[in-house]
């Protein structure tokens, strides 16, 4: 016989079960229980270009913003509809030459030109992608892999949009201030509304459409449309950070359409912790900045990168996330069985 | 030859198997009934040491957490730390639920996969024997499996489960969603199988009319426990199985 017969148990916490209905306003105490997570995120993010010790790292700031713009809509179409997107180099692409032409060619603005990037990058990425929507499997991955590679090749070739040689002269934001602000709020903005908009009514279809394509489509309801939603929403925001991206670096090359834009966000989806959208962000945080500071080993880094990745998931593969909110929201005890 | 004393299961918090002792004599159908949720699939796991495999997976990802109590002998060895590739060796053979057979493989393929344990004659006599019990799948041998009827899969299902040289075979609701009168012909193939092959074999079923006919001992599970067990005619004569599982007042 097993001679040791206990198990461990978990139970939610007694203020977790208090905090779930409307008792929630009952006590500063619970208050506090359900509001500081987000405050301590928010503060912390809005803070960061304080406590950067130089204009080095408060450009570290953006780029992490950017990243986590592009890692919470991977994770947004990887875990909520089902696409696996490997298309963030294409969204930072699109956006970033829309909003480079628009501000050199027309005299845009960057805060005018930004917003019409964003969303008719979002409409293009959106088309590019429409033709594989209706398809299930690596369909989806693959399409949006070739774009960004066959994008540079034919920039390149054809010598469009600059050429090798990018757009250069591009204005800048009117300060770094605004410049970090803008993308904070951003990435804030997007996190909140996508966490939103997963809970809504589109988000249990979206949901749905991950969980059995069929069904839905037995529902009466248009998958491809449900998804190239999804998509538009997902390319917005990458779009978004592309668009920021030339104005931060007042240049917008063939180096928009780099990997790094779909690779990192994925690594850092699975060191947050997929499907919470908040981890990706914090992957993000973790990532971009441990990238920068192994920037003194040259390509060795990636090595270092790999191991990282490779040790999250094989020893904590639910990502810091998820394990961080289940020991908040969870006690665990050894009971007698 | 199968022994499993105090099990118990619990997906998290919930019990899913409460302290259920079960055993299997040599060439024994031993028949598992019970309602949805009553357990019978954790039991098959269990027994199967698939559970082991899904309990690690949970926890890497961090869902669920499964703990596994109790000890499953068979043939007189503790088996209970072992893996469920290591028992499927071990001559413990789960033909699971809802068939699972591989959709995109042929018939042929599907009962060669299943072979993969078996040396070659095995695998030829084996395969004789499994068209000789199931006659439409020697027809249908380039078919690709998920084109098969359901019946046919379910042929296609324990087929390659006999191709793995099972000792025990166990079988996840093996007639779950088809017709009386295939149900019937894989009632008497069961049977058919033990008899000629020596194979002793776990069936599981909601519905304990077609199937308690060839069983030699059975188990009702009730939410998780055993609640009644006896041979088949003591099972048979009482009166709160025969309204429950027959449907006979």
């Amino acid at each position: 016989m097993n001679t040791e017969q206990r198990r461990k148990e978990r139970i939610d916490r007694g203020i977790k079960v208090r905090t779930d209905g409307l008792y929630a306003v009952m006590s500063w105490r619970e208050l506090s229980y359900l509001t500081l997570p987000r405050i301590v995120l928010i503060v912390g993010l809005l803070i960061l270009p304080f406590v950067m010790p130089s204009m080095y790292w408060q450009r570290v700031i953006s780029i992490v913003c950017i990243y986590a713009l592009l890692a919470v809509s991977f994770d947004l179409l990887a875990h909520f509809v089902g696409l696996v997107s490997l298309g963030g180099a294409l969204f930072i692409g699109v956006g970033g030459y829309l909003s480079a032409i628009m501000n050199t060619s027309l005299g845009f603005p960057p805060l005018l030109a930004i917003p019409i990037a964003t969303i008719a990058g979002a409409g293009i990425c959106t088309l590019l992608l429409l033709p594989c929507l209706p398809l299930r499997g690596v369909y989806f991955a693959i399409v949006s892999l070739m774009y960004p590679l066959a994008m540079t090749r034919v920039i390149e070739a054809l010598d469009i949009l600059g050429g090798t040689d990018g757009i250069m002269g591009i204005d800048s934001f009117p300060n770094r201030w605004v410049e970090q602000y803008f993308v904070i709020l951003m990435v804030l903005l997007f996190l909140f509304g996508v966490r939103r908009l997963v809970n809504l009514d589109i988000g249990l279809v979206l949901r749905a459409v991950k969980d059995n394509d069929q069904a839905v489509r037995a529902s009466g309801m248009s998958i491809t449309l449900y998804k190239a939603v999804a998509v538009f929403i997902s390319s917005a925001m990458g779009c978004l950070g592309g668009a920021c991206i030339v104005h931060i670096y007042m240049w917008s090359g063939m180096s928009l359409f780099a990997l790094d834009f779909s690779i990192i966000p994925i690594a850092a989806t699975v060191i947050g912790g997929a499907g919470t959208l908040v981890g990706p962000v914090l992957g993000c945080l973790i990532l971009v900045p441990v990238s920068e500071l192994l920037r003194e080993f040259g390509t060795l880094r990636i090595v270092f990168y790999s191991l990282i990745l490779v040790g999250f998931i094989v020893f904590r593969s639910e990502g810091i996330m998820v394990y961080g909110q289940r020991k908040y929201h969870q006690i665990e005890r050894w009971v007698k069985v | 030859m199968l022994e499993a004393t105090g099990l118990m299961v619990f997906y998290e918090n919930m019990l899913a198997l409460n302290n259920v002792s079960i055993k299997c004599e040599d060439k024994q159908i031993v028949g598992v009934f019970g309602a949805n949720s009553a357990g019978k699939s954790t039991l098959m796991y269990t027994i199967s040491g698939i559970m082991e495999d899904i309990r690690k997976k949970e926890d890497m990802a961090g869902g669920e957490r499964i703990t596994v109590l109790g000890q499953v002998r068979f043939l007189g060895r503790d088996i209970t730390d072992l893996k469920p590739s290591k028992r499927a060796r071990e001559g413990i053979v789960l033909c699971p639920e809802r068939r699972r057979i591989f959709p995109e493989c042929s018939v042929m393929e599907n009962l060669r996969i299943g072979a993969y344990l078996a040396t070659s004659s095995q695998a030829k006599d084996t395969l004789e024997y499994v068209f000789k019990v199931y006659p439409p799948l020697e027809r249908l041998q380039k078919r690709v499996g998920g084109f098969l009827s359901g019946g046919e899969q379910q042929m296609l299902a324990v087929g390659r489960a006999l191709m793995a040289q099972p000792k025990l075979l166990l079988m996840d609701e093996p007639l779950l969603g088809l017709s009386p009168r295939i149900q019937s012909m894989l009632v008497r193939s069961t049977k058919e199988i033990r008899d000629e092959k020596g194979i002793s074999i776990i069936v599981t079923e909601q519905y304990a009319r077609p199937v308690l006919p060839i069983v030699d001992y059975a188990f009702i599970l009730e939410n998780g426990a055993a609640v009644l067990e006896g041979p088949r005619d003591e099972v048979l004569d009482n009166p709160d199985v025969r309204s429950a599982y027959f449907g006979v007042s």
